[in-house]
């Protein structure tokens, strides 16, 4: 079985203190700390185990800057057995439409029976590159997968809906599935590991490549584009405790009395 | 009559004793070579051995077994009376030959001499064998396991001496040979018969049956638990090659080009080497890493030895428990063949970590975060400067200028961690106020690497490694006073010793406190009235054999009384930070169990204060003393938080005693 998995590498924001830039409207990510998507590596996980199972090949995808070839070799290291790296300044600001039209078409008849993709990215959330590559490549998808089954030429999906319910879908193969969160426990990936697979090739592509010029994609033909990151005002209400960590206590020990809390 | 040796007396075809004894020996060549192929095949990495010490160490630990002494006179006496008996009797056995085939000595004087010496030998390994089997199955000392499989060797040991002597007493009762009497207990097992005729009757049959059970003995070794008798040896003379075995295998790695080879013959040993691979053999399951280790004394589901035979059976996967050690060293240190655990849970965390697959959820988030932030507590990056935060003085962060100055190399955990800090501030403020010249790397501090070497991340503590030296090169920075163990450990054990052409030194905090209380240069003006106890870190104390100083320091200050915890010094009792514990779960682990029996301990000594040196005991202890019902009982103190209060140095008093 020929499995594709999407990949992204992301700034992680989770544990971040995030500063935007207020002239520009972009994040700061001089302190930031890059690593592979959440609910990628879920994808790839799956994608791995399903070789282990069943045999056969997985191939991991970018698209991104240099920087983005780290989340392709942490996918080798990990078990995947070729990287493809769309790599092009052209395709900075590229909506998720542009990113889909030029993955399908590195992707485009290569006989994959699987696609795998994180249900959305952490960074911007959009959940859709997965399904508009389904789109594109004209394929059936399932989103939100916590459970994933391949049974004679088909796939078995549990979807994950709201209000704690699941859904099994069934969808002939080749299909996309995007992967949602917890759908397995993704294996450590050491450095010794990345190292290992150090002399393996990574498949760069560029526009041209592609068979598209530098006018079909970037911001210039996406139907989105990003305008500005925003920081929520302060609410009102917050106080900042000042001090050393004793002095702290005693002040916020002091404001729960005054307000009646003890 | 010249009194000697009558050979194959009453015996009918010698010769098939010759045959019998060939294959003996064959049994035995083949059961050695098949246990010591691997071994061959195995990655090397090995110090070279000193022939001289090499041959004190066999002396005093094999033949003197003076590592079994160590857990009382006892065991040791036990194993002399095994060890000389058997051995004794099988140089007798040698001499015999000697005596019948080369050329004849054993006659007269001599040979009445040796007959005794054989009685005598004869007896203690009777005895030893006895002694062994009533302490084991009768009197059922904890530490030993009662299983049939345990039987076997003693059992065997014991009929070669009891057919031994009826063979001796029937040809002593057949022949009546001159001077006989000094077979004093052949002599009395030679009353058995009425007569010479009955004797010599029953002789071929106890001669044989003392020859077959005697080559059994010898064509058994390399397939019974008396295969130790072998291994022990060697693993004795390797006793002191470095342990961080895995470690030590990627820095070759990384230096030589003969990889492929290399992984490949590690491969075919179960990814373990020779030294591992001795010490597998050589374990006798004598279960005294099972009475010290911390971790199986609260109760987890750690048990060294079971450890160490499950891997010994099962190369594959991680035995239970693995996650649990703490690295503490205490199963290295009563290990009577200088094998246990420590070594192999290291490296076998190193191939689970590489394979990935088991790694617990936990440990994995926290190496991640180790590799993105480049310390293991989530701060972020250039965070490290957050403990100098109300020092009334700014903390160098500048290249060192002059000789004989100090780079404090903070650490992670005591730059980072609320309750360690305490620790660095107070640390800065007594140098700073005796104007002893120091500076640090401020927000460029790395992490060393300890907590990636301890569970296995090789590759990562490589990484890091490398870019801790290159920043000391850079700034040519060799003079290190460490505030944990564990950097203090790691600079000494898994770095270079010279750097860029400079030495590359490591102390700890409480060798430099020290040095300044011998040099006058700390006054402590105010007493404190405080009944202390100290808690040796076991990186310090076990690893590092730093006991004296910290305790020089507490006797100094005025008013101070020191009492000793039931386990101090080179036998501290671990709190159960070690092994890179503090950032993860290990399954069943009952973590505040171990700091908790050890504040047990020191309220059993009637402290008022555990003092410590190490800001992962610091947080285990304060822990403990939270959870464990202690608040009202025991202060736990920081060494340079109690230095400096008794300097009368501003220290926040609430940082102190956990406030």
């Amino acid at each position: 079985m020929k499995i594709l998995v999407l990949v992204k590498n992301v700034p992680e924001a989770a544990e971040a203190d995030l500063e935007v830039d207020s002239k520009s409207g972009t994040l700061e990510t001089g302190d930031l700390v890059y690593s592979i998507n959440e609910w990628d590596n879920y994808a790839l996980e799956e994608a791995v185990r399903l070789k282990e199972s069943r045999g056969g090949e997985v191939t991991v995808l970018t698209l991104g800057d240099e920087e983005a070839e780290d989340v392709l070799r942490r996918g080798l290291a990990m078990g995947a057995d070729r990287a493809v790296h769309l790599l092009d300044e052209a395709f900075e600001g590229s909506d998720p439409r542009t990113v889909a039209k030029a993955v399908a078409r590195a992707v485009q008849g290569q006989g994959f029976d699987l696609i795998l993709a994180g249900v959305q990215s952490s960074d911007l959330a959009q959940a859709q590159t997965g399904v508009l590559l389904a789109q594109e490549l004209d394929l059936p998808f399932a989103t939100l997968a916590v459970g994933l089954e391949i049974r004679e030429g088909r796939a078995e999906v549990t979807r994950e809906l709201e209000a704690n319910t699941l859904e099994r879908v069934e969808l002939p193969l080749p299909a996309l599935v995007t992967i949602q969160s917890g759908i397995n426990q993704p294996r450590y990936v050491s450095i010794m590991g990345i190292r290992k697979v150090r002399r393996m090739t990574v498949d760069l592509r560029d526009c041209r490549a592609l068979g598209l010029t530098e006018e079909e994609v970037g911001p210039g033909c996406s139907f989105v584009q990003e305008r500005r990151l925003l920081q929520p005002p302060a609410g009102q209400g917050a106080t900042m405790l000042e001090g050393s960590l004793p002095e702290a206590c005693r002040t916020l020990a002091g404001i729960i009395k005054d307000r009646g809390g003890l | 009559m010249i009194p000697g040796r009558e050979y194959f007396w009453s015996i009918d075809h010698p010769e098939l004793f010759y045959l019998f004894a060939l294959a003996a020996l064959v049994s035995f060549g083949r059961g050695v070579w098949l246990k010591i192929r691997p071994w061959l095949a195995a990655p090397r990495g090995l110090r070279p051995l000193e022939p001289a010490r090499t041959a004190v160490i066999l002396l005093r630990d094999g033949l003197l077994g003076a590592r079994i002494f160590k857990t009382g006179p006892g065991s040791g006496l036990l194993h002399l009376l095994l060890l000389w008996g058997f051995l004794g009797l099988f140089l007798g056995t040698v001499l015999i030959s000697a005596d019948h085939y080369l050329f004849r000595f054993l006659f007269g004087p001599t040979y009445l001499l040796f007959s005794w010496s054989m009685e005598v030998l004869g007896l203690m390994l009777l005895a030893g064998v006895v002694w062994a089997l009533a302490r084991r199955y009768l009197a059922g000392e904890a530490r030993l396991e009662r299983d049939r499989a345990g039987l076997l060797v003693p059992a065997w040991l014991g009929l070669a001496g009891l057919s031994g002597f009826l063979v001796e007493g029937g040809r002593l009762a057949g022949l009546s040979p001159p001077g006989g009497g000094w077979s004093f207990a052949g002599g009395l097992v030679a009353r058995l018969w009425a007569s010479p005729e009955a004797a010599q009757g029953a002789y071929p049959f106890l001669w044989w049956g003392h020859a077959l059970i005697s080559l059994g003995l010898i064509a058994g070794l390399p397939f019974t638990r008396l295969f130790h008798a072998l291994a022990a040896p060697v693993s004795l003379a390797l006793q002191g090659q470095f342990l961080d075995r895995a470690l030590d295998r990627a820095l070759e790695r990384a230096q030589g080009p003969a990889e492929g080879d290399e992984e490949e013959r590690a491969g075919e040993a179960g990814g373990l080497d020779l030294l591992e691979l001795v010490h597998l053999e050589a374990c006798t399951r004598c279960g005294r890493c099972q009475e010290v280790c911390p971790a199986a004394l609260a109760g987890e589901p750690l048990s060294p030895r079971t450890f160490l035979q499950a891997l010994k059976a099962e190369r594959e996967g991680l035995p239970e428990g693995g996650w649990c050690c703490t690295t503490c060293r205490a199963c290295l240190q009563v290990c009577p063949v200088a094998a246990a655990p420590l070594g192999l849970v290291r490296t076998v965390r190193s191939r689970i970590v590489e394979e990935g697959a088991s790694v617990p959820p936990r440990l994995m988030e926290g190496l991640e975060r180790l590799y993105k932030y480049d310390n293991p507590w989530l701060a972020k990056k250039g965070g490290k400067t957050a403990w100098t935060r109300g020092l009334p003085f700014p903390v160098p962060d500048r290249p060192l200028e002059e000789e004989g100055e100090w780079l404090f190399f903070v650490g992670c955990t005591t730059g980072l961690e609320t309750r360690a800090q305490g620790l660095a501030r107070a640390l800065a403020l007594i140098l700073h106020d005796r104007g002893v010249p120091f500076s640090t790397l401020g927000k460029r501090e790395p992490c060393c690497g300890d907590v990636a070497r301890q569970v296995g991340e090789v590759g990562l503590w490589e990484v890091q490694r490398e870019q801790t030296l290159d920043l000391l090169e850079k700034g040519g920075l060799g003079n290190l006073v460490c505030s944990s163990p564990h950097c203090l450990d790691s600079f000494r054990k898994v770095y270079p010793g010279t750097l860029g052409g400079r030495d590359l030194k490591a102390v700890h905090y409480s060798q430099l406190l020290a040095r300044l209380v011998d040099q006058g240069r700390l006054e402590f003006k105010e007493g404190l009235d405080l009944k202390l106890t100290f808690h040796d870190p076991c990186y310090l104390a076990r690893h590092n054999r730093i006991v004296e100083e910290p305790r020089r320091v507490l006797r100094a200050i005025p008013g101070v009384e020191l009492r000793e915890m039931a386990d101090s010094g080179l036998k501290t009792l671990c709190c159960g930070g070690g092994g890179g514990r503090m950032w993860h779960e290990p399954e069943g682990q009952a973590s505040p169990g171990l700091a908790q029996r050890r504040l047990a301990q020191a309220a059993e000594a009637g402290a008022e204060a555990v003092v410590t040196a190490c800001p992962l005991c610091l947080i285990m202890l304060e822990d403990a003393r939270k959870t464990g019902g202690f608040e009202e009982r025991l202060k736990v103190v920081d060494l340079a938080e109690l230095a400096a209060r008794a300097l009368g140095l501003d220290i926040e008093e609430d940082k102190e005693g956990g406030g």
